[in-house]
């Protein structure tokens, strides 16, 4: 398997490249798992008929349209549009479009850029016929689920769209020592904490399909506490001129819950000048917000098992996700459920493939899925 | 009059054809056909609908009945086949010692029996499957 790696963009970035369409019945197939983040997608793909993966790539979930009267040559190609990593790099020069807010698609016509990128990412030669499974956010609408479809038409083949913390679930479950006695299978009874950057999704999985009563999504992940410290600056700080950008990174360097950390000194650049800030109380008091609105709904989950399960699945609550970062996070989930009295839980994170488990899981499913079970898209 | 002949006598002939055409086409797409179902769309279906168009009063009235068919035969498809998931299981079990079918797998479970199943690692497929069937259930 190869290793995660933040994309960078192949020289070549012609002016939008238009999505090859696949040809029936001459195509070889390629298999996506595609992991749809606000923030952040993750893609893995391999052929069909093999275990091997071709692609791995993490890429910031973002469109930049280059601006009118932008001198030749300052854009590479003189594309007219760019993503992930090389929109952020020009973003002077470019308007940047975030495709999806909230874990769904809020700008039709990027989304379906991104995926036409995406595409070129997974396949560059632009002959395969795509299948793609996409993670959605834990009870996704179907309007929500509509909008993926339409983004991914003529640009995939065929699409299966299943929940994101199922997929983390299938992507954390080590296949090779599923059938070996002390193994605990995370698919048979878990649940998973999927911290994102548009919502938090949290999912009972218990050897079935879970249903809609097992799932829960937040819409407070990432990018609430990114506003909420974001406002804090600028009350503490006035006229910071800190980007939201900025106070992403420094969310993503210093994020912790639990006791104040006071002080935390982080230094910034401001108006050209390099100064130290006092966020410990800042930082910490948004990031807590998390976990009060994430508790509630773990409360509810795991009041929702039987009794004969509860007490294997307090022992597998696991974290995921880009939340699955903030210091602390599942100490101090544990700590809460103990003082409420839940029977020794133990709360775990995923680990450093974090950013990867649902497209890994997204793409075991593609591997696995039936003919029958492929939802075929029309382009 | 059975409902299905009484709902295509509202049809004139030709658009009968297509709505038959089309029932096929649908079952296709279900079955993940998706290359046949195009073929069939292209030849049989193209060919019936500009016959049938022939019939209309007007383009408009033609557009009109045609999106009105295909809706129809669309839902009517659906509800088919999850009838079939549905009644087919059962007529397997009645019918004493016949492996179950594929479509079984589709059949609606109730929550409580899966929690209180003795838990086998199941095959990502058979998840799939769980999934659809609530997908279906929850569109009816």
């Amino acid at each position: 398997m190869t290793t995660t790696t933040i994309e960078r963009q192949p020289p070549a970035a012609p002016a939008q490249a238009a999505p090859a369409k696949p040809v029936p019945g001459k195509a070889s197939i390629l298999l996506l798992g595609l992991d749809l983040g606000t923030n952040k997608s993750c893609l893995l793909a391999g052929p069909s008929g093999s275990t091997d993966i071709t692609v791995s790539k993490v890429v910031p979930s973002v469109v930049g349209y280059v601006k009118d009267g932008i001198v030749d040559g300052i854009i590479t190609n003189n594309a007219r549009i760019l993503y992930g990593e090389d929109a952020l790099t020009q973003m002077l020069h470019v308007d940047l479009v975030a495709p999806l807010a909230e874990g769904v698609i809020s700008h039709p016509d990027a989304a379906r850029d991104f995926m036409q990128h995406i595409r070129l990412l997974a396949d560059p030669t632009g002959n395969a016929e795509i299948r793609a499974v996409v993670g959605v956010p834990a009870n996704a609408g179907e309007q929500a689920r509509e909008n993926i479809r339409k983004s991914a038409q003529g640009i995939f083949a065929r699409i299966l769209l299943i929940p994101e913390p199922f997929l983390a679930a299938l992507g954390y479950r080590d296949d090779s020592r599923v059938k070996q006695s002390g193994y605990v299978d995370p698919v048979v009874n878990s649940l998973f904490i999927d911290i994102g950057g548009g919502t938090s999704d949290l999912c009972l999985v218990q050897g079935y399909f879970p249903t809609r009563d097992d799932q829960i999504s937040i819409p407070f992940a990432g990018d609430a506490i990114d506003d909420l410290l974001f406002e804090e600056l600028n009350r503490t700080y006035p006229n910071n001129g800190l980007s939201r950008i900025t106070v992403r990174e420094i969310k993503e360097t210093n994020a912790y819950v639990g006791p104040s950390r006071k002080p935390m000194d982080v230094k910034v650049v401001m108006g050209g000048k390099s100064r130290s800030l006092e966020l410990g109380d800042a930082i910490g008091n948004a990031c807590n917000a998390l976990i009060d609105k994430i508790y509630p709904a773990l409360a509810t989950l795991i009041a929702s098992a039987s009794s004969d399960s509860v007490v294997t699945l307090l022992q597998n609550i696991i974290i995921t996700g880009g939340g699955s970062q903030i210091k602390g996070i599942d100490t101090v989930l544990q700590k809460r459920l103990t003082d409420d009295g839940y029977e020794n839980p133990r709360v775990r994170l995923a680990g450093q493939d974090f950013q990867r488990y649902v497209a890994i899981g997204a793409l075991k499913a593609a591997r696995a899925a039936r003919e029958n079970q492929w939802q075929v898209l029309f382009g | 009059m059975s409902a299905l002949a009484e709902a295509l006598h509202r049809f004139d002939l030709p658009w009968i054809k297509v709505g038959k055409i089309y029932r096929r086409i649908c079952f296709l797409r279900s079955e993940g056909l998706a290359l046949d179902a195009q073929q069939l769309e292209e030849t049989e279906l193209a060919e019936a609908t500009a016959q049938a168009r022939r019939f209309a009063g007007s383009a408009f009235e033609a557009e009109s009945i045609l999106q009105k068919l295909l809706a129809e035969e669309k839902e009517r498809v659906a509800d088919a086949i999850a009838f079939a998931e549905i009644i087919v299981p059962m007529l397997a079990e009645r019918l004493g010692s016949l492996a179950p079918l594929p479509a079984a797998r589709d059949a609606p479970v109730p929550r409580k029996a899966l929690r209180e199943t003795p838990v086998e690692p199941r095959g990502i497929a058979d998840f799939i499957d769980d999934m659809l069937t609530q997908e279906r259930r929850a569109q009816r």
